[in-house]
């Protein structure tokens, strides 16, 4: 070590000699603090495996195991109050499962399709989640998911299937393989204010889709408008045409897969939605308008018709009285049919802890009837028991829910079989949205149409 | 020479931490950037070589045409505006006006306000026809203006809206270079008969020059790469009126999970705002 220093010391000047050892003693100083960093967080990794099984972290021989800690990235699945429901009900499994420590983190919609598809490119998604309708078929091509073919068919054999929505299992089979498990029934249902109508003289409530165009159109004017319609809303946006598509026999899809969004019944849908906005019953302003703007303007009494998750009503309380749900309403050929989801819990491959996350998904979906009851979570359960709890029998919107939209529910894919990865970018990624705000500001129907098939034939190619 | 020799090299050996670490951190984002241009990748694979068909097809794409012509469109608006704003105001402060001390902090506000503020705050004032905006507009017995829903008026809102962000800055730096300018040029002029508005042309602009030059670049810049106004006042739309070549890049790397397309548009913005910094930078070497 002398010799070095005597060789630097003779190669450089006094000035630079000195300047030479206070940058040493800066260097020296970040690489022990950096090391010192760098143990404590290695520290903390030794301990982290445990044994598999319900009790993941027990005691072997003499030292206690750390308990296993897992990330669960839940969507916000309802108003504020779900996100509490749900980190009570995260809290009740740890205590339950002290080796197996959930980690709860409420993610929000916007962007969601980004912050999974980033998360997991970086190789840190959750160890489990919930997330949109088709995600896991997505992140499957990818190989992010695990199948949980084990985990059904232990439920199946146990006989705790037969209390699910008939199909809702099965529905989430890509591949061959049980890419998630359902959790909750996503649908969307027309509510519309009392007030408004009475005060536009409609007793008689419409059912079918003139009586609608009729009523939306009475209700209109002094600034206030039929139909809330939030174009620049890439959910809330579209999901009121693919619902009227659907209600009317129509669907983006064939049998075969194959897209079929120029087919007379789905054409007629959009053509309703092109006369409703040039009858004055959308206001204008509305294709800049997020969903939250739809809810305030609902809420405000400025909108009369919001074609809505089951759970509008939680944003006004105080307004319980004056709004309720349409019937389901008859299409111009006799059908009757709604937008829904099998919405999914999924676990990702790249999880250390999968055994844990399994264990964690059998009690959630079996101990979740409080995301309802207290978070006034805004859709179904799957598990049809929980419906004869008195929140939803006491409740005349949920019932009607239940007892009539539930059974006429179909999904994006719609006529196609199951599901397929290409509807999360149908859903998500701007095309349709275009597609609803070039008609709102009326532009031509077909055309704006079939641009959209067109980018729906080069999703579904790739 | 063996002395200075062996002094570069010590300095050299003293930077390279700092030289690694902004490697890091630029160079290798922009080459990255560069590499995923000449692929046909998503967020979830980094897809295959593909050389210049990006490009060649952002060529063909209309929507590209349109967001380069309104990011161009955008830039030369908003630095105008913002400069012409910023000059009045910045002459007005240099007076001696009562309160000046007042307005030069409260005129920062736009500035310094955070965007998402700024823009929740400007959406409920321009969002639809209730705002406070249409009020007036109302009042005065005109029919509301759809400032955010109609393709034409999104773009002068959005453009209003970057002016009203971007004008401090330019008032900041113009007032600092009229502070430095000799109040004996303008006596000289006024010794030669020089009203107000000659001395203005005279005197202040060319004296301004510099900084003029200066700041028009950097806002150009800014203009060019802006993301939080556009995208938090209107995503872009409606129907894609306010997307620039940012937001789409943004649109098709991160929703439509095309990163090849995305980045490609990121190279294209990279270039025209290095053409446009060559432009300014030989305007102003030729005007000294």
């Amino acid at each position: 070590m002398a010799e070095v220093r005597l060789a630097i010391r003779k190669r450089l000047n006094r000035g630079e000699f000195q300047m030479f050892k206070r940058g040493l003693a800066i260097v020296s100083a970040i690489v022990i603090a950096l090391s010192v960093t760098a143990c404590a967080g290695g520290g903390n990794n030794g301990n982290s495996k445990a044994s598999a099984g319900q009790n993941g972290g027990q005691e072997t021989g003499d030292r206690p195991v750390k308990a296993v800690e897992i990330s669960f990235w839940d969507m916000v699945w309802g108003p504020p109050e779900y996100a509490e429901a749900a980190q009570k009900l995260v809290n009740r499994f740890n205590e339950e499962h002290p080796g197996i420590q959930v980690k709860y983190q409420s993610t929000p919609w916007d962007n969601w399709y980004q912050t999974f598809t980033t998360a997991i490119a970086s190789g840190s998604p959750p160890d489990i989640s919930t997330g949109a309708g088709y995600q896991a078929f997505q992140f499957t091509d990818n190989d992010a998911i695990l199948p949980l073919d084990d985990v059904v068919e232990e439920l199946k054999q146990a006989g705790k299937l037969d209390d699910f929505v008939p199909g809702s299992v099965e529905a989430l089979q890509y591949n061959g393989h049980y890419v998630a498990f359902p959790w909750m029934i996503d649908i969307r249902v027309p509510w519309y204010r009392k007030d408004l109508f009475e005060q536009a003289g409609i007793t008689q409530m419409p059912k079918t889709w003139d009586e609608l165009r009729a009523a939306l159109k009475q209700l209109s004017g002094d600034g206030k408008y039929g139909l809330v319609l939030p174009g620049n809303d890439v959910n809330l946006g579209i999901q009121a045409l693919f619902s009227l598509m659907l209600n009317n026999g129509g669907g983006i899809f064939n049998e075969q897969k194959e897209v079929d969004l120029m087919n007379e019944r789905n054409v007629e849908a959009a053509r309703l939605i092109s006369d409703v906005v040039k009858d004055g019953s959308v206001n204008p302003a509305m294709i800049g308008f997020n969903g939250d703007g739809g809810i305030k303007e609902f809420g405000a009494g400025r909108g009369a018709v919001y074609i809505h998750t089951p759970s509008l009503l939680d944003n006004f309380p105080d307004l319980s009285e004056r709004i309720g749900i349409l019937e389901p309403l008859e299409g111009p050929h006799g059908d009757k049919a709604t937008l829904g989801w099998v919405n999914n819990i999924m676990i990702y491959k790249a999880s250390n802890h999968q055994e844990e996350a399994k264990t964690f998904l059998k009690w959630w979906v079996e101990n979740n009837k409080t995301l309802w009851t207290e978070g006034k979570q805004g859709g179904f359960p799957v598990k049809t028991s929980f419906t004869e709890d008195p929140y939803w029998q006491d409740n005349p919107n949920l019932k009607l829910i239940a007892e009539k939209y539930l059974p006429i529910m179909k999904t994006t894919g719609y006529k196609a079989p199951g599901g397929f990865p290409e509807l999360n970018e149908i859903e998500g990624d701007g095309t349709t949205l275009t597609m609803i705000q070039k008609i709102m500001s009326g532009r031509p129907v077909e055309q704006s149409m079939t641009e959209t098939r067109q980018k729906y034939e080069q999703i579904m190619s790739k | 020479m063996h002395k200075e020799q062996g002094a570069w090299q010590a300095q050299l050996r003293f930077f390279a931490p700092a030289i690694v670490f902004i490697s890091l951190v630029s160079l290798y984002p922009f080459f990255s950037g560069i590499v995923y241009s000449l692929k046909d990748g998503s967020l979830l694979d980094s897809g295959s070589f593909v050389g210049l068909s990006n490009f060649a097809e952002l060529l063909r794409m209309r929507e590209f045409w349109y967001a380069f012509y309104f990011s161009i469109g955008f830039t030369l608006f908003s630095v105008l505006g913002s400069y012409a704003a910023g000059l009045f105001l910045a002459v007005l402060l240099n007076m001696n006006i009562p309160g000046r001390g007042v307005f030069r902090v409260a005129l920062l506000v736009p500035w310094v306000v955070s965007s998402v503020v700024s823009m929740v705050g400007w959406r409920t004032m321009i969002g639809d026809q209730t705002g406070i905006v249409n009020t007036f507009v109302q009042a005065f017995g005109f029919e509301p203006i759809l400032f955010l829903g109609s393709e034409k008026w999104a773009v002068f809102s959005v453009i209003l809206v970057k002016i009203w962000r971007s004008f401090p800055f330019m008032m900041v730096s113009l007032l600092a270079a009229l502070q430095a300018i000799g109040k004996d040029l303008y006596e000289a002029a006024a010794i030669d008969g020089a009203g107000k508005w000659r001395s203005f042309v005279s005197i202040t602009l060319p004296q301004l020059k510099t900084v003029t030059l200066v700041s028009w670049i950097l806002m150009s810049i800014w203009s060019f790469n802006d993301f939080d106004v556009l995208w938090l006042l209107t995503g872009g739309g409606p129907l894609d009126a306010t997307q620039n070549l940012i937001i789409m890049s943004y649109k098709y790397a991160f929703v439509k999970s095309s990163t090849g397309i995305g980045s490609a548009l990121g190279i294209v913005s990279l270039i025209v705002l290095m053409a446009l910094a060559l432009i300014l930078m030989r305007v102003q070497r030729k005007g000294e």
